[in-house]
């Protein structure tokens, strides 16, 4: 492809629209049930299916969950907001309007903190409000066919302003804010299935440069991972157009246009170009009085919000000694953050505990598409494995072996493993482990001294090797204490 | 027994005079007979019917508790929706569109054990004043086949005339219930804007359309508005007041008292004919105990404007859905998607449905929204605000319904004219006021007029006391079409 | 006052998706030039300081409870829908995918 031309002269401006499906039992504007995978065209009614006639009637809990989402960004819940209708035409549509909050929305402002490598920073919301998803289109080779169970589903859109500079930093604002949403139970969060959508708005400007150039958008990237590399390569190919095209006019090398990233080819394929705005003709829907919201209820919203991330993860710091990187990996995401909650009930080595989550099981994990969760080991089975360390009844390097054995075996308890398999039993017979003390002793002379000397190095060698002479099978411990017995 | 009116011929019925399948028969054989030359019926359900009249014999012979409506044959306009039964709203594009669920009013309705007998005609989608902008057939005036019964529900309005029902239903969005009641002598009450729902009625002007119903006298209206004039959860903007109790102390002293304002600056343009009877009328109201009062609502110069700016823009966001994939009528020819739309649409919709879509989403278009539709809102809103001045000074308005009578049919080719015809009532449905049509005379060549009256919001009950009282003072209810009086 | 022709009627139409022909627009042009000329009457009255009425009758907060309710059946939805296959409905192929 193309050489990356030498980014430091150029800044990236990112603005990202978060698409989220709220997970109420019921649909925004009908009872007809908000659910994924069925068949198509079960979960319907007359409103999501645009039949004449039909009304929309507003869901009290999509507007609670707003509200809770406004609240735990500290964004401001408008006393007063009320919907409209957006025209445009698409099969997707059951009325060829969708209704959403146009010019007074339910939230406005608001702050997201993210964690980017290493570093808090604290990104601006624009406005947070409700409207209701469309249907889903599915291509078959000679039609496409249409699906309404999504048509209707409670939205809530996330708008930050556009003071995202980075794919990295792209990343950190959209795993905070799922992060938060997983906390306040307002969605799946599931990027896979739809329930998180994210679509980017990127330009690039030459350092210090006042406006902003012509933007690109990109919809469809389905995970994190593609997003940034769809950033990634966005910012590039601007780059290498602007730094190409000097003979042109600025606003004529980048054409304003809509991208969807192709999860196959990895790489963007535009859809359509914006030549003109679209002319949604919002004007305020008739059929919906606005929502009009007291102090009172916004405050006790306010008040009764779960633990947020941020605040389990200063907890963490706090109450469990864990380091602010080791408390941010593990607080992204709730589902392993309770996991880890649950092994502390059975085992209070924290450090561990979360080393063994978020770096060695994931390791395991990755290409699995699989959580600790899913994928079935007990949190009680991860406490054992890390008493069983700490007790010395098994050494670290058998502990790994064990974790692949769990991996195997998932839900098999791990001092089951153990037992089972006479490799992973240390020996801790002083009368068979002195006999091997003795003899690196004997063959080690000058370690011995060099530790009289003062050099713990030394001790830690002939550790090892007897360790080594051992292969792996005496326990520490008592290496520990035969050696120290003999040589101090 | 067409002689009789709704209530008389209830009480027949549940004192064994006649039975219910005597009644609906009578009525069907009427409708199949006089329809031929008046087009007020798009269906007839005689097999349904029929089947209904025997239940509801052997209900009320098994000595069950009967409702308000009992043994009564009903007209449906055919905007609003039976379930099962068709719903075309005059348009080519749904003729073979079967309600997928039934109106809130039809299910009240059918509770108390009325019977529907069929589906009337109707303007296409409910826009028009002449009932002959149906895509299936023409509806004619029983007074006098070559004029028009008003409109849009002017199919309601002659069922109700020539007494092939004793009762219908038809919908009001800018007269369209109160003209052809006084182009057709008859009774026709819209009432306050959310007094009755409008689940299951394909929406025109959301914000200003009403159910209204249609009878030859006050009392009958009464009793069908108490039927419909119920809260619904499926409508958003249904009044959240329990229905009223609208006969009770209904007497002949219903305009005793009242001060009865008449906007006598904006009636300047009226023609000698109208002006005298409608002049003649306010002389009775005072004969009757009531005092005339001069109000100021010159703001109603403007109301036409206002009302063809906002009901066209709601109407081209609700007609949006009728695109020929989720029903209706797809033009067999069309390959791509774009066809499929624009193809429907042509093949689907008549020439005034067309304008009005297009007026509609030129007001609501970027540039033109602020100085079209966000002015006319503006101006509705100083129309509601006039109105409520003037009702400090009065109980009630009078005007007339019409600037004439019924019109040749043909006569009327410019669509501008035709707006001008509704220079009276539009104005009522801005400000979401009740307003009742009861006959008050007739024009040299025979042919019926109408005095409106119109109250504040929620006095409906008042509207339809002065009502009472005006019929029991006059002759006119009892004028009926030539052509209906013979028994047959 | 804003000016309707044969253009204007074009993007009108297309941003309303009704087909018109040459005729139809002409007809339409006239039509609606006559329609705004009227409506161009509210230039007369000063609204400076009113607020648009965006609501008929003052309701506010109008809910319902987060429960699922019968629903409309599939059978029935597609007994209307022109073309239906395997529980979708059907349109024409809507992107060229390459």
């Amino acid at each position: 492809m193309t050489q990356p031309t030498h980014h430091s002269d150029w800044e990236t401006v990112i603005g990202l629209e978060i698409h989220v499906e709220l997970n109420t039992k019921s649909k925004l504007f009908s009872s007809a049930p908000n659910r994924f995978g069925d068949e198509p065209n079960t979960n319907i009614s007359e409103v999501c299916t645009g039949q004449p006639g039909a009304l929309p009637v507003l869901n009290k809990e999509a507007v609670r969950k707003a509200v809770q989402f406004g609240c735990a960004i500290n964004g401001k819940v408008a006393a007063f907001s009320k919907f409209d209708r957006k025209s445009y035409f698409y099969p997707d549509s059951p009325r060829n309007f969708q209704i959403t909050q146009f010019d007074e929305p339910i939230v406005i402002g608001g702050t997201i903190i993210a964690d980017v490598n290493d570093q808090e920073k604290s990104f601006a919301v624009n406005r947070v409000h409700l409207e209701d998803d469309a249907g889903m289109l599915k291509h078959f080779t000679s039609f496409t066919g249409v699906d309404y169970n999504r048509a209707g589903v409670p939205l809530i859109e996330i708008v930050s302003e556009p003071c995202i500079h980075s794919p990295a930093e792209a990343v950190a604002y959209c795993m905070a804010v799922k992060a938060i949403l997983q906390y306040i139970d307002a969605s799946d969060c599931n990027m896979e299935e739809g329930s998180l959508r994210v679509d980017a708005n990127i330009s690039v400007r030459k350092k210090g440069e006042q406006g902003l150039r012509p933007k690109i958008e990109i919809k469809n990237m389905n995970s994190f991972s593609n997003m940034h590399l769809a950033i990634e390569a966005e910012i590039r190919r601007q780059i290498w157009e602007y730094s190409h095209n000097t003979d042109k006019e600025i606003h004529e090398i980048i054409a304003q246009a809509t991208y969807r990233w192709d999860p196959e080819k990895k790489e963007t394929v535009m859809m359509r170009r914006k030549e003109t705005a679209d002319d949604y003709r919002y004007f305020p829907e008739p059929d919906l009085p606005p929502i009009v919201l007291t102090p009172a209820y916004i405050d006790k919203i306010r008040a009764e919000l779960p633990e947020l991330p941020r605040e389990r993860e200063r907890r963490y710091v706090e109450k469990l000694g864990l380091s602010h990187h080791s408390a941010f990996v593990i607080t992204s995401d709730k589902p392993t953050a309770d996991y880890f909650e649950k092994a502390l009930e059975k085992c209070t080595n924290a450090r561990a505990l979360c080393n063994w989550i978020t770096i060695e099981f994931a390791g395991r994990l990755k290409d699995t598409g699989l959580s600790l969760v899913s994928i079935g080991i007990e949190p009680d089975h991860l406490a054992k494995l890390v008493t069983m360390i700490d007790s010395g009844k098994i050494t670290g390097r058998i502990a790994k072996a064990v974790a692949d054995n769990m991996m195997e075996s998932p839900g098999k308890d791990p001092e089951q493993i153990v037992a089972e398999n006479p490799d992973y039993n240390p020996v801790h017979d002083t009368s068979e482990i002195e006999p091997l003390v003795d003899k690196i002793l004997a063959e080690n002379p000058q370690s011995i001294a060099d530790f009289r000397a003062g050099r713990d190095k030394a001790f830690a060698f002939l550790v090892g090797q007897v360790m080594k002479l051992s292969r792996g099978k005496a326990s520490p411990q008592v290496v520990n204490e035969l050696l120290k017995k003999k040589i101090s | 027994m067409h002689r009789l009116s709704a209530i008389e011929l209830r009480n027949s019925f549940l004192k064994g005079k006649f039975s219910a399948q005597e009644i609906c028969r009578f009525y069907l054989n009427r409708a199949m007979k006089m329809d031929e030359q008046l087009g007020a019926f798009l269906s007839l359900f005689p097999e349904q019917a029929m089947e209904r009249a025997k239940a509801l014999d052997e209900k009320k012979a098994s000595g069950q508790v009967m409702g308000k409506l009992a043994g009564l044959p009903i007209a449906i306009k055919d905007n609003i929706h039976i379930e099962g039964e068709i719903t075309t709203c005059g348009s080519k594009f749904l003729s073979n569109y079967r309600a997928p669920f039934s109106s809130t009013v039809c299910r009240l309705i059918e509770k108390e054990d009325a019977i529907f007998i069929g589906k009337t005609n109707l303007d296409e989608f409910a826009m028009g004043s002449s009932t002959q902008d149906s895509a299936f057939q023409s509806t004619s005036n029983p007074w006098d086949l070559t004029c028009v019964p008003g409109g849009s529900s002017g199919g309601s309005a002659v069922a109700v005339a020539a007494r092939m029902a004793p009762l219908a239903l038809g919908s009001d969005t800018g007269g369209s219930v109160r003209q052809p009641a006084s182009f057709c002598g008859i009774v026709g009450f819209k009432p306050t804007y959310g007094r009755v729902s409008r689940y299951g009625l394909v929406a025109y002007g959301s914000s200003l359309d009403q159910i209204s119903p249609f009878a030859t006298t006050v009392s009958d209206t009464a009793l069908l508005m108490e039927v419909i004039g119920q809260h619904c959860e499926h409508d958003s903007t249904s009044l959240p007041i329990p229905g009223e109790d609208y006969l009770e102390g209904m007497n002949k002293n219903g305009l005793m008292g009242m001060r009865i304002g008449v906007p006598r600056e904006f009636l300047e343009q009226l023609a000698e004919e109208p002006k005298k009877i409608f002049n003649d009328s306010l002389k009775k109201f005072q004969e009757l105990g009531a005092q005339i009062v001069d109000i100021d609502l010159n703001i109603l110069k403007y109301a036409l404007a206002a009302y063809y700016i906002i009901a066209t823009a709601e109407a081209s966001t609700n007609l949006a859905r009728f695109d020929g994939i989720r029903y209706g009528v797809r033009a067999p020819g069309a390959k791509t998607l774009e066809e499929i739309y624009t193809m429907s649409k042509e093949e689907g919709f008549g020439p005034e449905v067309k304008r009005r879509i297009l007026l509609g989403t030129f007001v609501l278009s970027s540039g033109y929204q602020d100085a079209y539709y966000r002015k006319a809102q503006k101006v509705r809103t100083l129309i509601i605000e006039k109105y409520r001045e003037a009702f400090k000074l009065c109980d009630l308005i009078a005007t007339p319904v019409s600037p004439f009578a019924a019109f040749e049919k043909g006569s009327i080719k410019d669509p501008l004219q035709m707006y001008l015809e509704d220079i009276y009532t539009i104005p009522i449905n801005l400000a979401g006021v009740p307003a009742i049509s009861v006959p008050n005379g007739f024009t040299s060549d025979k042919k019926p007029v109408g005095i409106q009256l119109i109250g504040p919001q929620k006095a409906d009950k008042r509207v339809l006391h002065a009502a009472y009282a005006w019929e029991q003072a006059t002759p006119f209810h009892n004028a009926m079409p030539p052509l209906a009086q013979q028994e047959i | 006052m804003a000016e309707i022709n044969k253009e204007t009627i074009k993007t009108l139409a297309y941003l309303s998706r009704i087909e018109c022909t040459e005729e139809e627009q002409e007809a339409l042009s006239k039509d609606l030039n006559k329609m705004v000329g009227y409506v161009s009457l509210l230039d007369e009255i000063n609204t400076e300081e009113v607020l648009p009425c965006n609501q008929v009758v003052d309701l506010e907060n109008v809910f319902r409870e987060d429960e699922r309710k019968a629903t409309l059946s599939r059978d029935i939805f597609l007994s209307n829908t022109p073309k239906s296959f395997g529980g979708f409905v059907v349109v024409s192929p809507v992107f060229k995918q390459s």
